[in-house]
């Protein structure tokens, strides 16, 4: 069974996880079917709080993804054998920058400040995937900080 | 056959290998002559075993061209791993590969690659590199 998207938004709102994060979800779910499944799965792991976690990280990769289109684009390719450079790099970028946050404020109120859900931002900092710049630009508004202290390499 | 790689393969590629579920030597020995068997698809036998290559479901829908690379028993671990590849125009493009802990997990992540899916067959995506 089902249920109607603008309920499982309804649903999100009441579950905290915000306004601007479920009306986008719902907007988007009109021409992503990706979308629409993921808020399926949301409403069904309700007695599951990781896996619901998990899905609210994965829809508002797929939201920034969808909201924030590139064009074919090309960035720097990195080779190989840098790889675990690379990824000691971002988390350590991930992590000077957490604690900026922390100095400031808690993820929880930085979640209120972004608009993006506490999982989301718990597997951004806990992961070194390389940051959205649009994501990078949320918490330096949210948190007034410097474009210095939100600038990586790895940014895309 | 070009095979891409996107952001999303580079990204969980980086996120598996933090979380030590293979390592270089798994990489280099298995994962990778399989994937480059996409060169040649659908040539390869392997093609033909469903333990290795299937369809791309969602919950509701096949995924349109979207295939999955599967392994089992992967690192210490032993768990199964799943890599999401597209197929399209005569390339392929390899997408954000996960660990199936479970089947919920399947279906969230087929979830997000039918997203993907459609965002490659719009032209928005980034292209990390090809793999020769």
């Amino acid at each position: 069974m089902t249920t109607d998207l603008f309920e499982i938004a309804q649903a999100m709102r009441v579950a905290g996880l915000g306004d601007r994060f479920a009306a986008r979800a719902l907007h988007v779910a009109q021409e992503y079917r990706g979308v629409a499944e993921l808020m399926q799965l949301w409403v069904e792991s309700e007695d599951d709080p990781a896996e619901r976690d998990e899905t609210v990280a994965d829809l508002q990769e797929l939201l920034d993804d969808i909201g924030n289109p590139v064009v074919r684009q090309k960035e720097r390719w990195v080779r190989f054998d840098d790889l675990d450079r690379v990824a000691a790099d971002i988390m350590a970028f991930k992590d000077a920058l957490r604690i900026e946050v922390e100095k400031r404020s808690s993820l929880t109120e930085l979640a209120e400040k972004t608009g993006m859900p506490l999982p989301s931002l718990s597997r951004f900092f806990s992961q070194p995937s390389m940051p959205r710049r649009a994501t990078l630009l949320k918490i330096a508004d949210a948190l007034e900080l410097t474009a210095v202290t939100v600038e990586s390499e790895w940014a895309h | 056959m070009e095979i891409i790689i996107t952001q999303w393969a580079l990204d969980s590629y980086l996120n598996l290998r933090h979380s030590n579920v293979f390592d270089a030597q798994y990489y280099w020995g298995t994962l990778r002559p399989d994937v480059m068997l996409l060169k040649n698809h659908p040539g390869d036998p392997k093609f033909q075993n469903d333990k290795f290559w299937g369809p791309a479901k969602t919950r509701s829908a096949l995924v349109p061209n979207g295939f999955k690379m599967k392994w089992r028993q992967v690192g210490n671990g032993k768990v199964q791993l799943r890599l999401p590849v597209l197929l399209l125009s005569g390339d392929a493009y390899l997408c954000e590969a996960y660990v199936k802990s479970s089947e919920k997990v399947d279906r969230r992540k087929m979830a997000k690659f039918d997203g993907h899916a459609q965002l490659i067959r719009q032209g928005n995506f980034i292209e990390r590199g090809r793999l020769t």
